[in-house]
Parts: C-alpha cells; sequence; structure tokens
C-alpha cells in the first residue's frame, strides 16, 4: 500500500484542481536532493535557513529534516501588497529574524519565486547584516515574469506560466495543505 | 536606429489604469521604474522618417528592463507581438519583458486583488 494519498483524498481541494503538475513523489525525492547538495556544500559552516512566511512551510518542514549536518532555522514575514496596504506606504517586515545573522551562513529558502519583487526586498534587509554568505534556495521558479534578477543556488522545478497551487502555495489561502502541485480549474478563478 | 528619451520631472498620466496599478506595486516594493522613458523607432519611409515606434510602459533601471503591459485579450495583440519581434531584431541589447492580460491577472491574483483586478481588466478576466 501506497504511504501516498491520492489526491482524491483531499475531496473538495482535490476537485479543483484541473491537473497535477507535481506528484508527492517527485517532489519528495527532488526535496532529498536539494537537502544531500546542501549537507555537502555547508558542511562544517552551520548554516542559517530563513523562509518567508507562510508558504514556504511545508518545503521548509520537508527541506530540514533531508538535511544531515547541523544547521538552523528561522522566519521572516512581511506584509503582502493589498488594496488597504497600498495605500498605508510601502511593503514592511511583520516579524524578523530572531537569530543574528551578522558573519553567518545564510540561505534563504523560497516556496516560489516569480517576480522576484518580494524576495528583493527581504534579500536588501538581510544583506544590510552583513552575513558571511547569503544564498537562495527555491523549490519553484518562474523565471519568464521576473523583474528583479535573483540568483539561485538551488531549485527544484521550473514553473509553467500558471496559477499553481499546493505545497504551500495557495489561492486565497486555501490550498496549502495540498502535497502536490496542480492548475486550478478555470471556473474557481471566478470572482 | 532611432530612440528618443523622455524628461520625466512630472509624475505620468497612465494610459490604462492598470499602469498605475503597476507603478503602485513597485513603489510599495520600493523598485525604482520610469514611465516611458524611451521611443524605439521600428520602420521609416523612403525618406528616412519614422513611420512606426514603439514606446515601452515602464523600464526599471536596476533590472535594465523593459516592460510592456497589455489588457488585450490573446486574439487581438498580433500587432503588438509583431512590434516587439521588430523591436528585438532592431534592438537585440534590448531586454523586454510582455506582460499579458494573463500575467497581469495572475498578478493581481498573488496580491489577493483579483477582484479589483477584474475592475481593470474586464470581467472575463478569469478566463484561461
Amino acid at each position: 500500500m501506497s504511504r501516498y494519498f491520492p489526491p482524491e483524498a483531499y475531496g473538495e481541494l482535490a476537485d479543483g484542481i484541473r491537473e497535477v503538475l507535481f506528484t508527492e513523489e517527485e517532489i519528495e525525492e527532488r526535496v532529498r536532493e536539494i537537502g544531500q547538495a546542501i549537507s555537502h556544500d555547508y558542511n562544517g559552516r552551520n548554516p542559517l535557513l530563513i523562509g518567508v512566511l507562510k508558504g514556504v512551510m511545508p518545503f521548509m518542514a520537508d527541506l530540514l529534516r533531508m538535511i544531515t549536518i547541523p544547521m538552523e532555522v528561522d522566519f521572516m514575514a512581511v506584509s503582502s501588497y493589498t488594496v488597504e496596504s497600498r495605500e498605508q506606504g510601502m511593503v514592511r517586515l511583520e516579524k524578523d529574524v530572531e537569530i543574528p545573522i551578522e558573519e553567518r551562513h545564510i540561505l534563504f529558502v523560497e516556496d516560489v519565486i516569480d517576480t522576484g519583487l518580494t524576495l528583493n526586498y527581504l534579500l536588501r534587509n538581510l544583506r544590510a547584516h552583513e552575513p558571511a554568505s547569503l544564498e537562495v534556495c527555491t523549490l519553484f521558479n518562474k523565471p519568464r515574469r521576473r523583474l528583479i534578477p535573483i540568483s539561485l543556488k538551488y531549485k527544484g522545478f521550473d514553473l509553467p506560466d500558471r496559477f499553481v497551487v499546493g505545497y504551500g502555495l495557495d489561492y486565497r489561502e486555501k490550498y496549502r495543505n495540498l502535497p502536490f502541485v496542480g492548475l486550478l480549474k478555470p471556473e474557481i478563478f471566478q470572482p | 536606429m532611432t530612440t528618443t528619451e523622455s524628461n520625466q520631472q512630472t509624475p505620468p498620466v497612465f494610459v490604462h489604469p492598470i499602469e498605475a496599478e503597476f507603478a503602485r506595486i513597485l513603489d510599495y516594493y520600493h523598485i525604482p521604474w520610469e514611465y516611458e522613458p524611451r521611443t524605439f523607432a521600428l520602420h521609416w519611409d523612403d525618406e528616412g522618417n519614422i513611420t512606426e515606434a514603439f514606446s515601452p510602459d515602464f523600464y526599471l533601471p536596476d533590472s535594465d528592463l523593459y516592460v510592456e503591459l497589455t489588457t488585450l485579450r490573446p486574439k487581438l495583440i498580433t500587432k503588438k507581438n509583431r512590434k516587439l519581434r521588430r523591436l528585438r531584431e532592431l534592438y537585440p541589447d534590448i531586454n523586454i519583458q510582455l506582460w499579458k492580460r494573463q500575467d497581469l491577472r495572475d498578478l493581481m491574483i498573488k496580491f489577493g486583488i483579483d477582484e479589483h483586478a477584474a475592475k481593470l481588466l474586464g470581467t472575463d478576466s478569469q478566463e484561461k
């Protein structure tokens, strides 16, 4: 018996999915490979992995358990662009890291990088604290609409230019708990 | 090749509300931008007069990137695509992205303002 739930086990959430792009098994295998690479590259450097809430949670949780060297983890949160927040000015940190990052080897972990706008803001903030190194790891990459060039040290998968959900990626806060990544049915978007 | 550059001293008047929204997003994330700062000549007549030109909507100096936005439906962007092809032929060093209707809609969904986007893009903006 497979230890993976079939997509249909997710009931109404799975009903909203038109096509599964990456299965739970494929994601698990790729995360394992990235974890092994990080364990090799950062051996003896006690890296600090930093993620931005909330989408990175599943990836971060799985990635940590695939890393076999001593490491630490911390999280940041950033205000989202909304109709309301845009009237209040510019993006701001809602939660900063709690572990000091000066002279640390930082690996910034993202679930998906699209335009690079949010990540660019966060990396600028982190660089100001003068870490020993600062690299980026993303599970999913959408390069076509990148507005800010971002150098990636580790990448899981390239995504098509479509709106995808699952494994941390949401639509109106739903679908994050799907263990796979898929395309939403068009009717889900109807207001 | 021929290009002209504008001198932007006053706030721009956006042609379409989606451009204003895009500018607000860039401002929100502290990204410098210029609005239609440069016009690229695309065709000339026999006397050397410019007969067709193209002014990308945005220029992001930090990324050296031009961005053109279109809310036209896919069937209607043939002319825009042709201009972009010509631009890339004549100015191969120019880095430009075309943000189509669905790109803009996806961006608005990502920011949770897709209902607002529907007003900007039209009521059938969710078509896939």
